[in-house]
This record gives C-alpha cells, structure tokens and sequence, in this order.
C-alpha cells in the first residue's frame, strides 16, 4: 500500500459505516418482506430470508401476493402509476408554457404576476390545506381522480427553475428563428424545449418522486379505499397490520423500488438537479 | 383580472436593435397570457384562494355541523389560553420545538461529516453518493414503516445492535421521553439533500485557500474550524433555514409512525409525546372537523415560520458585518 491509501483508509471505513447505516434498513425490509412469517420473530434478527430453526435459505412470496391481493395494495400501486403518469407531463407542460411566457415573451404585467407567484409560494402547504380540500369539494372532485390530480397540475418552484434555464439560454437562436419566421410556439417547441432537456428531465424525475411518495394529499382529497394511492394504502396497511411486519415490509419494498431504479438510472440529473433547487418537500 | 384584454393595450418600446415586423407586439401579448392561463387559473383556485380562506376562516367558528360565523380573535385566544377546549395545543407546539432543536443539528452535522469524507476520497464516491442518498427519496409512509419495524421492541434491529454494546432493550416509540430523540434520527438518517448541498459548498471552496493553510502549517482539525467552516457559513445558515421550516412542518413520518388501530387512525403517541403540531392540525381539521380553529392553527405556525426566518436572516447580517 502506497502512503496515501494508508492515509486514505480511515475514511474509507468511515463511509462503509455511515453507507451501512443508510443502507441496512433497506436490506432488513427486504429480507422481512421475503420471509416466512414464521421466520420473523428471532433473538438474533437475521439480514437474510433464512428458516429460523436450520438456518438454510427460505425465502417466499407469499407476503407480496398478500398485500397485493387481500392487501389492496396492488390497486394503490396501480392508482399511483396512473396518477403520475396523467399528473408528471400534464404539470410539466403547464409549469413549462407558463415558464416560457415569463422568460421570454414580453406582456404588460408579466412581472408583477411573477412576483405575485414567487409570494405564493412561501406559504406553507399545511395552511392552504383545509381550503384546498373544500374548493376540491366545491368543484365535485373530492375522493375523485381528478381530485388527486388537478390541485398539483402546476408548481411554481417548478415554473421557477424552469424559466431560470430559459433564460439562460442564448437570446440569438430565438431570434434568428424570429426572422426566418416562425412563431413563438414554434420556436417553443422546436428550439427551446429540445435545449431544455436537462432541466426538464430534473423537473420531471423530482416531480416523479414527489408525487409518488406524496403521502398527505391523497390523505386529505380521498375516503375511497378504491382510490388509495401506494403511500396511502401502505400506511393503512401499516396500522391495520401493526403487528405483520412482514406484510408491512412487503408493502414498503413496492413503494421503495420504483423509484430506487429511478435514482440508479438518473443519479447524475438527480443530485445536480438537488445542489441548485434543493429538492421540494 | 387578469385578461388577454389587455392585448389591446400599445405595445411595449422595442428593444434596441431588435427587427419587428408589424403585429408582433400585440400577438405577443395575447400568446403570453395564454401560456400563462393554466397556471394563472391554477394558482388562484389552489394557491392564492386558500391562502385567503385559510386566513378567512380562522377567524370564524367553521366546521362540518355550521356554516362558518364570523367570531374574531376567539379561535387564536382560545387556542393559546384554553386548555379545557385545546387539551394539547401547547404540547403538540412543545414537541415541535424540541424535535425541531434536535433533528436539525443532528441532521446538519451527520449531513457535514458525509460530504467531508466523500469530498476526500475520489474513487468510489459516486457509489457512497448514491448509498447514502437512498433515504431521501424512500416516501415518508415507507420510512415510517420502516422505521417502526427497526424500532420494534422485542425484535427490531436497533435493540440487536444497541444490545451488541450491552444497552438494554428500549421501547423507543412508546416511552415519552425517547420519542423524539426516536424521530430526529429519523430525520438524520435522510440528510443526503444537505449532504449534497454541502458537498456542492464544499467544492467552491478555492484550493488555493486550502494551500495556503497548509503552507501556514495549519492541521486538519485547524483546517476545519478556521477554513471550512467559515467558508461553509452561507451554505449551513441556508440548510439551518429550510431545515428548520421544514422540521416544524414534520408530518408524514409521524402520522405513519403512529397510525394504528385500522385505517386512518392516529394517536399522538405516548402520552402525546409526538404530537406533532401539524399532526394537532390534521387531527382538528380531519378527525374532529374544526377547520376554523384548524386553520387558526396553520397561520399561528405560518407567523412563526416567519419570525424563525427574519431571526436567522437577521443572525446571518450581523455575522456578515
């Protein structure tokens, strides 16, 4: 070993720690969650999906047909995946037009309403909740679909980003397109969006994440149990079953896996997109 | 009201240099408010309204049995003097303070200590990077899930670990006074968001600086002190800011952490020891249909996130200057 690895090696221990801090939960769910349910209850908790008398590999599925089927969570995981898959682009389209309008096309009170908006979101979500519920009342869409959709169909920190990348862009393609003449959503859509991919894809993947984790939400907007969502089903199923664990780890692992694939896909855009927004919460 | 009415108004001056050709200006005008439209309407149904009703509200007797009568200050006062009406007012405001005065410097200083050992090494990085970011996008109900198994007090995995030093077995989330100590290493445990923000600090700090304290002979730990803390200072007062409107807005975790008995239910824990003060909202608005006292209670917290906030901007001035 050269001086520099000796040196190195203290920090190298200490990340293999702090990663295993992070890490082992995740595994101590999947481990629970592909156990026999006779399996569970050890002295000595096990890491892995092994038969508690002779020690030898048993693992089963038997926990994830449970949730899914009998558990309902098999229709919340496909209300989540709907939910999002109408809810990310619809917002992304919204958030990005109105983007555009502020960044670059010039209209009498453009700023003062950007402002207006910028105000708006300092408010926390919790104080808007209450009548955000009953407007969603008012207008027929509680414990519906489009009640879990329509009141986050935009964001302004989103709306925010978005023209801070517009803006940033060369001023001189647009205007050469002007002159070639074409109009404001042709060059939209032909110069800025395909320029735009990195921090469209940001503001899509959080935006992902956010609403499939959203838990408080479909809480307040929905009875139904038809209509829970993953994260919502997982906490019923949590509170009825308090005392399954592998049935609750089972639940938690399908709300969990999806977006841990996200993160391994886009963990460059993820972090980058995190050390300038700071990711919403 | 915002109206492409408006388009009919003269165009603003051209900017120098720039070619127009007739029309432009006002068609401008029309298409910007268009694109606009959506979330314009969008933000003053879901945004701007319920800012106003919430304040609205709060000062009326508003819940599920009576339309909303305009009663004054009575839902602030009662909430701060009548503990007959509001058993847990106080104690849910309690319990937010003191998890917010643990889970934020915890959170921050294991955030620092990661982002310092991952800023040291090269190979490998990415990998840790990713490890310990994993906790930050698992939702809230799957970390209270997870947290509650981990918690368990015969078979949970934190007791087997504790009892590897001969700590005896706790029964974290339901002995009041290890609740909260319970919760903020929950909150600890996702700090991969400040890791990265001070991970992206660390890495505008110049090398040069770095050099030049090791040439003045400085050690490691003066390094620390006298160099990246300093330089860090912006970054931490922005990560104590949001961590703390964050912390004061704990949720979720709670709500999963202590739901039980079927369905929706949810207690306050042990002697309302995680009485979150948000969790005392839910509980007021959707469980015992309060909303006006509820929304009350909102803008109480929305005061406080504001003072908490020009406080720590104020802090921050006086140490620039």
């Amino acid at each position: 070993m050269t001086a520099k690895q000796v040196r190195k090696a203290p920090i190298y221990v200490a990340l293999v720690l702090l990663a295993l801090v992070s890490v082992v939960p995740f595994i101590w769910m999947l481990a629970t969650s592909f156990k026999h349910s006779s399996d569970i209850y050890t002295k000595v908790p096990n890491l892995l999906p092994v038969d508690k008398q002779t020690g030898e590999w048993a693992a089963t599925l038997e926990n994830y047909e449970h949730v899914l089927g009998i558990g309902g969570l098999g229709t919340a995981f496909l209300n989540s995946v709907w939910v999002c898959a109408i809810l990310v682009p619809a917002k992304l389209l919204i958030d990005a037009l109105a983007a555009y309008a502020f960044a670059r096309i010039p209209f009498p009170g453009r700023d003062k309403l950007f402002v207006l908006f910028l105000t708006g979101m300092m408010v926390p979500t919790i104080t808007l909740l209450v009548p955000r519920v009953h407007i969603t009342q008012v207008l027929g869409m509680y414990d519906t679909g489009w009640g879990l959709i329509l009141p986050n169909v935009a964001s302004v920190l989103d709306i925010f980003l978005l023209r801070q990348f517009f803006m940033s862009l060369p001023g001189e393609l647009e205007e050469a397109a002007r002159i070639d003449g074409a109009g404001r959503m042709q060059i939209f859509w032909r110069i800025v969006l395909p320029l735009s991919k990195p921090v469209l894809a940001v503001v899509t993947i959080t935006s992902f994440i956010f609403h499939w984790n959203d838990l408080v939400w479909p809480l307040v907007v929905t009875n139904d149990p038809e209509l829970n969502t993953l994260p919502l089903a997982l906490q019923q199923l949590a509170s009825t079953e308090s005392g399954r664990a592998y049935y609750i780890m089972a639940g938690a692992a399908l709300s969990v896996i999806p977006v841990i694939i996200i993160l391994l896909i886009f963990q460059r855009r993820i972090m980058q997109g995190i050390a300038f927004t700071g990711l919403k919460t | 009201m915002a109206s492409p009415v408006l388009a009919d108004r003269p165009a603003v001056t051209p900017r120098p240099g720039r070619r127009r050709r007739p029309g432009v200006g006002r068609s401008d005008h029309l298409i910007g408010w268009l694109l606009i439209t959506p979330a314009l309407i969008y933000f003053v149904v879901f945004l701007l309204y319920p800012a106003v009703a919430a304040l609205y509200y709060s000062f009326t007797d508003w819940n599920l049995r009576a339309p909303a009568n305009w009663v004054g200050l009575a839902n602030y006062t009662e909430l701060l003097f009548n503990d007959v009406q509001f058993p847990h007012f106080w104690k849910s405001v309690q319990v937010t303070l003191q998890y917010t005065l643990i889970a934020v410097p915890l959170t921050l200083i294991s955030a620092l200590a990661q982002a310092l050992l991952l800023n040291a090494i090269r190979r490998g990085s990415n990998l840790f990077r990713l490890l310990l970011f994993l906790p930050v996008v698992t939702a809230e109900a799957a970390v209270g899930a997870i947290w509650r198994w981990l918690y368990d007090p015969q078979y949970g995995l934190i007791n087997a670990i504790l009892g590897l030093f001969g700590i005896p077995k706790q029964n974290w989330l339901n002995t009041p006074e290890l609740v909260i100590p319970a919760l903020a290493f929950i909150a600890a445990w996702q700090c991969g968001i400040s890791m990265i923000i001070y991970l992206a600090g660390l890495k505008g700090i110049p090398e040069s600086i770095r050099e030049a304290a090791i040439i003045d002979g400085a050690g490691p730990v003066q390094r620390f002190w006298k160099v990246i803390v300093p330089m860090l200072r912006p970054t931490t007062f922005y990560l104590i800011v949001t961590g703390t409107i964050a912390a004061l807005q704990v949720f979720g975790l709670v709500y999963v952490i202590f739901s039980g008995g079927g369905g929706r239910s949810v207690t306050g824990g042990p002697e309302q020891s995680g009485l979150a003060y948000v969790l005392h909202i839910y509980l007021y608005a959707f469980r015992y249909d309060a909303m006006g006292a509820a929304c009350a209670m909102s803008f109480l917290l929305l005061v406080l996130i504001m003072i908490v906030t020009a406080l720590q901007f104020k802090f921050l001035k006086q140490e620039a200057s």
